[in-house]
């Protein structure tokens, strides 16, 4: 599945650029986060408080511009290929992709021995990588529901009562993080288990041939 | 029994060895708890030096521990809070009432009947067993609530457990326990009820609303309701299934602890206590580590403070467990510790949010080192493995090549 290239069509640079402000925010999210929830050190919450109050607000516009942009940059539409589309379709599920769910869990699942026809993705991460966005907009709204400027908005304080009170959305923004922690590892396995290629490309640029 | 004159105030103010100074201060403090200017105090002064006439007022216990009223007597000597709840003719007060017996329900009947009464409720309603889980003199204490509530200006309800069933309705709640607001929703009596949160609540806040209605809103519940600034608080009743709008004197519950704290200084420099008994506490660092619940609850307690101002919660040393708040229990306990935990049920009873997190995050590491060695195992690593011609799907419905790619 891997023995192909990784060109820089398939991650034009802006993307590059992206998925580096989207690494380094969760890294200052979860760290300071973590920090909040305890404070494992002396002498650190105001600048935790102040890097998860900025950050916070670049991950969501990074987002927002991210997925804005996948309807006017282009990307390779295969993996290991140059030909380029709008990087939406790319994203979306792919023609590849369908009848291929079941057959992507039993191979990794080991219940098959060849790999699975897919497009630029296959299934599993197309779902995994489509799934961030509601997250990452949930997480912030959770977020919101805690932060001192907006959370007696009426569309954040009606969450709250929602889930029960102020304890109880910490509670749910504390597991989310989790969520994104145990997403990090699968997709950094996944992305890498065959050779370290796909980090080259989206970290350094830098392409590789087969 | 009107108080005429300005001299009878001060006399009275003066055998209870309380000084014309105490008294403007004690006006303005209770300004503040209103949320009023500093230039609110003479005119709260004056409107208690012309003394007004007695309010008649019932105190009804529901389920509660008697706190309330407690803290309400917590007076080391007769002050200014004494007088000023002297303005309520309390026809019922079951804990200090001199009456007893048929005398004294009598009385909650005749006042009941001459109406224009204020109701100050303490404690839980108790619904559980169709209302007997309480009962006084053979009656139920739901239906005395509702009969109370049904003649009533507006009810004071004074506490936590009265705001929403306090402790009495933390899990697994057999009394049935609900707050007045949620009661009265159920049995569709629409007297307006103001709350008064905490365990137990403070003696200044419920100073605070009778110099309200009595003084500044001139004994006029419409006028009352338009003069208090209040906020409105919604949750969830898990015993009666229904959602609840609780009215709040908005400048008691408008900010949270941790924003008025004095120990806030420590939380932004990272200086915190991690044990009980240690220098950091005697320096009095800040609660959060050892539980502090201030960032989560929404009270006035720094600034009021309890016992006429002395101290509070943090100021003691006592990280704030949260009484201020909605289900404060189920949503504060274990005290000290950060997060409140959380009731799986079953053997596995109460467990915090850290020991799941790092059970869900050592199971997926540890399935992912797993799946690796697979990996490795089905020699997929380095070039991956061999790719299939052609979908299963495709081959299956019996297309010959290519299929739908
Ligand atoms: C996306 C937008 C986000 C917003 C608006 C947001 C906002 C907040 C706010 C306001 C707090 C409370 C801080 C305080 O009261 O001192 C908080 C706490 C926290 N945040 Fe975020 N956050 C976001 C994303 C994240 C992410 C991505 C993570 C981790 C991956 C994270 C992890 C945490 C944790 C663990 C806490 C401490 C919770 C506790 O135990 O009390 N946050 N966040
Ligand atoms: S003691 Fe509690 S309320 Fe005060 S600053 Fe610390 S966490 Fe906040
Ligand atoms: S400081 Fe906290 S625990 Fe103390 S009375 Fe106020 S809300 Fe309750």
């Amino acid at each position: 599945m891997s023995g192909h290239a990784h060109y820089r069509e398939a991650h034009p640079l802006v993307f590059v650029i992206t998925h580096w402000i989207n690494l380094i925010c969760m890294i200052m999210l979860a760290f300071s986060g973590f920090y909040i929830h305890f404070p494992f050190f002396d002498g650190f919450m105001g600048v935790a408080r102040g890097m998860h109050f900025v950050a916070m607000f670049v991950i969501i516009i990074n987002l927002t511009f991210r997925i804005v942009a996948a309807f006017f940059v282009k990307t390779a539409t295969q993996l290991g290929s140059r030909e380029v589309d709008t990087d939406i379709k790319n994203w979306l599920p792919q023609e590849e992709n369908k009848h291929q769910f079941f057959e992507t869990v039993k191979y990794y699942l080991f219940f098959r021995k060849e790999g699975v026809i897919s497009a630029k993705y296959g299934s599993l991460q197309k779902i995994a990588y489509l799934a961030t966005i509601p997250l990452t907009y949930i997480m912030a709204y959770t977020g919101f529901c805690l932060y001192g400027p907006t959370a007696d908005w009426g569309f954040f304080a009606g969450g709250t009562a929602m889930v029960g009170g102020p304890m109880s959305m910490r509670i749910i923004h504390y597991f989310m993080m989790w969520v994104f922690i145990v997403f990090t590892m699968i997709h950094a396995y996944l992305a890498n288990i065959y050779n370290l290629n796909p980090s080259k490309i989206i970290f350094a640029w830098k392409e590789t041939d087969h | 029994m009107a108080q005429e004159a300005h001299g009878a105030f001060y006399d009275l103010l003066a055998v209870r060895g309380v000084s014309r100074r105490d008294f403007l201060k004690y006006c303005s403090y209770v300004a503040a708890t209103l949320g009023l200017a500093e230039t609110a105090a003479p005119q709260i002064a004056a409107a208690l030096e012309k003394g007004t006439k007695l309010k008649p007022a019932l105190w009804l216990n529901g389920g509660s521990c008697t706190g309330c009223t407690e803290s309400m007597a917590q007076v080391d000597s007769p002050d200014v809070a004494t007088i000023v709840l002297e303005l309520l003719s309390l026809n019922y007060f079951e804990t200090i009432m001199a009456a007893a017996g048929e005398q004294a329900e009598k009385n909650i009947e005749d006042t009941i009947a001459d109406g224009g009464y204020l109701l100050i409720y303490e404690g839980a309603v108790m619904m559980g067993e169709d209302g007997n889980t309480l009962l006084v003199n053979g009656e139920k204490g739901t239906d005395i609530l509702q009969h109370a509530a049904e003649g009533a200006d507006a009810i004071l309800a004074v506490g936590a457990c009265a705001v929403d069933g306090g402790w009495v309705y933390a899990h697994p709640n057999p009394a049935g326990a609900v707050g007045v607001q949620s009661f009265l929703d159920g049995v569709k009596v629409k007297t307006p009820v103001v709350n008064l949160p905490c365990c137990p609540t403070s003696p200044e806040w419920v100073v605070a609303m009778v110099v309200q209605w009595l003084l500044v809103a001139d004994d006029d519940p419409a006028l009352f309701l338009e003069k208090t600034a209040l906020l409105a608080k919604e949750y969830h009743d898990n015993y009666r299934d229904a959602d609840v709008s609780l009215l709040y004197p908005e400048y008691i519950v408008g900010s949270t602890i941790h924003d008025n704290c004095p120990r806030r200084g420590h939380f932004e420099n990272g200086e915190f206590v991690t044990e009980f008994g240690s220098e950091e506490e005697a320096k009095g660092y800040c609660l959060y580590k050892v539980g502090c619940k201030g960032p989560q609850t929404y009270t006035q307690c720094p600034v009021t403070r309890w016992n006429r101002s002395v101290s509070w919660c943090v100021n003691s040393g006592a990280p704030c467990i949260g009484c201020g708040g909605l289900n404060w229990v189920d949503n504060n306990a274990p005290f000290f510790k950060r997060l409140s935990s959380m009731q799986m049920g079953g053997s596995l009873g109460n467990v915090q949010p850290g020991s799941v997190a790092a059970v869900v995050g050592g199971v997926a590491a540890a399935a992912l080192v797993a799946h690796g060695l697979g990996m490795k195992a089905a020699g997929r690593i380095g070039d991956g493995p061999p790719m299939e011609e052609m979908k299963a799907y495709d081959r299956k419905h019996g297309a010959k090549k290519g299929g739908d790619k």
